[in-house]
């Protein structure tokens, strides 16, 4: 039996939702949880687990292959799940079902649909989505990777940079500047590993994220035929309206990141006694506690929130921008200050709150930084842009 | 192949027991508050086992549960595991129903499904661990049934069941129609998929009442007298001796007057 959801103000999931959390939760406490640690420790990703994702339906959920996709909420609940595992689980999801799946399911040819969809939804075809460059971050519109026509092909050149799943990928979607008439516009390239040009360099030594493979795509000359380019999609729209897809499952992601570390410590506080009583009893550990509790409790109603109006077709960017923004700090503050409650403890991979407190370093950045968010939503309510100087 | 499953919606068997509780004067359980019920986790590895059987041998699966309203979920968790069509029995006069009008019912509904060949239930509930609604059940329906079952292989119109007994199985044929009850020993239950939960929220759960099915809550054979949790107490009894033997010896004395060796 999967433990029960963290819902202090008795919010009301459908059965179906429900189904959806308790089926997602069994297959992370039950397959997941034991590998995590290990994996986290040997910076290694659980690739064992990609075609149990695939089989239970959560790689691109909403996607309508055979049948019509899930509502948001339930995809949202998977995030959350899965990063109630780890982050590096809802990462790969992630990139997967909202980056790669998506963009091709909204903007690629029939071709390519049938070509790429049912093994990504199945696993046995693995997504990445590169569009950060090693000096294009936060400005990816000026990014330098480039393709030109040659032939009835195309030839791609450029690095990108912090790529989530590249190493184990076999489609990566890389966004580069094409001439159209003497502009340059930003396209999609679906590239298949194994293209001749392209090389994938693994990125080592991370101290957060150690569960995801990471990697660096580097493209000389790199040739691939003339259907790869996305039709549908012109502009710095296409990666845009995939990263306000992934957004949207962080916001309910980190929210289950947050429910494992407070459960944690709040399960090591009832039976940790220090001068012969249990910690819980301690005002001040219980002031922490209580923080936790209302912090994750108000990150789940904006998730949820967020779940119906996406539903509703009336989900704008900006207020996915201040869910992901809202509920990564919210997450970062209760790894924290649940990590001070595990103490000395807290350091160590036997229990989860160390590995979420320094995987959320990296949720707070990617996907657009805190701080680029702040800006966006700073340029929505005042009308002033501050990020183009 | 036209399988029957019954599934009971249980109070979820994990309920740390702190929160256990029980209304001496109704005699009832009181549902700790925030724990779903679940289905009983025998009848999951009965859905499990018809879900392997029609994926080998094709049919159609239809889940059945006496319960109140809330036992519509434990159907919709059958059909998100692969089967195809529920029917819920919901009446309060069987609210309280002991295993043999729970069998009545359940036979009254069968009969109104239409044919089928095999009719799986789990071994036994987790509320009251009883073992009774499966066999009596078959009775009612005039077939021969087997509990408790550990693998089902299918030929031609004969069943080779491997049941449990004391320190292993035996295998016996048993024709179709059957009643077989499942123990966990025969499968892990799957998890639901995603596009099996979706399909499952969608679908229409079929419900009657008791009056539908032409039966009343009439044959009562079982009086609860008295529901109450037993108080566990424990003593703690130091063994003394000046020597480690002495102690030893003294220990085992006690423990053959307590006639524990
Ligand atoms: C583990 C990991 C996985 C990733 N996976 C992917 C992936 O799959 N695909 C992909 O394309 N990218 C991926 N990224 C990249 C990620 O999106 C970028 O790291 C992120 O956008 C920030 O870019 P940067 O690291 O270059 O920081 P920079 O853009 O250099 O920012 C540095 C600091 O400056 C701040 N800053 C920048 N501009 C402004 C401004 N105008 N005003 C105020 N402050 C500003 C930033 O907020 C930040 O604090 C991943 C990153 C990591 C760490």
């Amino acid at each position: 039996m999967p433990s029960p959801l963290l819902n202090y103000l008795d919010w009301e999931l459908s059965p179906a939702q429900q189904s959806v959390q308790r089926t997602v939760r069994a297959f992370v406490e039950e397959e997941a949880l034991p590998l995590i640690a290990d994996c986290f420790e040997a910076g290694r990703f659980p690739k064992e687990l990609i075609p149990r994702l695939g089989a239970l339906g959560l790689l691109g959920p909403t996607i309508p292959l055979d049948g019509p996709g899930a509502d948001a909420t339930s995809a949202g609940l998977i995030c959350q799940e899965l990063e109630r595992g780890d982050s590096a689980l809802r990462s790969f999801a992630s990139v997967q079902g909202s980056l790669v799946m998506y963009p091709i399911w909204r903007y690629g040819s029939d071709e390519q649909k049938a070509r790429y969809l049912p093994g990504m939804a199945s696993g046995t075809i693995v997504g990445c989505f590169g569009l950060t460059e090693h000096d294009h971050g936060s400005d990816p519109a000026r990014m330098e990777t480039r393709a030109y026509p040659d032939g009835d092909g195309w030839v791609l050149n450029g690095v990108k940079m912090w790529i989530t799943n590249a190493p184990l990928a076999d489609v990566a979607l890389i966004w580069a500047k094409v001439d159209e008439e003497g502009r340059d516009v930003v396209r999609g390239f679906l590239v298949e590993a194994g293209s001749p040009g392209y090389r994938v360099n693994e990125v080592h030594h991370k101290l957060s994220l150690r569960a995801s493979a990471t990697g660096e795509i580097v493209l000389e000359d790199c040739r691939v035929p003339g259907d790869a380019i996305l039709p549908g999609v012109r502009g710095m729209r296409g990666p845009l309206s995939c990263l306000t897809e992934a957004r949207f499952g962080i916001a309910f992601g980190v929210v289950g990141a947050a429910m494992a570390c407070y459960e944690s410590a709040l399960e090591y506080a009832k039976s940790r006694e220090q001068w012969g009583r249990p910690i819980a009893g301690f005002q001040l550990t219980q002031a922490k506690l209580v923080d936790a509790l209302e912090w994750i409790t108000q990150g789940q109603l904006v998730a949820y929130q967020l779940g119906r109006l996406k539903d509703a077709g009336r989900l704008t960017p900006q207020q996915v921008s201040l869910a992901k923004r809202a509920n990564c700090r919210m997450a970062l503050e209760v790894a924290r200050s649940m990590r001070s409650i595990l103490a000395g403890n807290g350091i160590l991979l036997a229990y989860p709150v160390f590995r979420h407190m320094v995987n959320l370093e990296t949720v707070f950045t990617y996907e657009g930084t805190h701080e680029i968010h702040t800006l966006i939503l700073g340029a929505d309510i005042t009308g002033l842009e501050a990020y183009r100087g | 192949m036209n399988i029957i499953v019954c599934v009971k919606q249980v109070q979820d068997p994990e309920t740390p027991a702190s929160q256990f509780r029980v209304d001496e004067a109704a005699k009832k359980v009181i549902p700790p508050p925030g724990i779903p019920p679940t289905v009983n986790q025998y009848d999951a590895n009965a859905i499990e086992a018809a879900v392997q059987l029609k994926e080998q041998h094709g049919g159609r699966i239809t889940v059945i549960s006496l319960g109140k309203d809330t036992a519509r979920d434990a159907i919709k968790q059958a059909l998100s595991m692969g089967c195809d069509a529920g029917l819920l029995i919901d009446d309060p006069a069987f609210e309280d129903a002991d295993a043999y009008q729970t069998a009545n019912v359940l036979a009254a509904a069968i009969k109104s499904v239409g044919d089928y060949d095999l009719i799986l239930c789990g071994r036994q509930a987790s509320d009251w661990d009883q073992a009774q609604v499966p066999q009596g059940l078959a009775e009612l329906l005039g077939i021969p049934s087997v509990t408790p079952v550990a693998g089902i292989e299918v030929t031609g119109t004969t069943l080779r069941v491997k049941r449990l007994i004391e320190d292993g199985y035996e295998v016996l044929e048993v024709p179709m129609p059957a009643l077989l009850a499942v123990s966990n020993e025969a499968n892990q239950p799957r998890y639901p998929t995603l596009k099996g939960i979706m399909a499952a929220a969608r679908a229409k759960v079929d419900v009657k009442s008791a009056a539908d099915l032409g039966v009343n809550a009439v044959g009562r054979k079982v009086q609860l007298l008295r529901l109450y949790v037993p108080k566990v107490e424990s003593q703690i009894e130091w063994i003394t001796g000046e020597t480690p033997e002495e102690q030893a010896a003294n220990l085992a004395r006690r423990l053959r007057e307590e006639r524990v060796i």
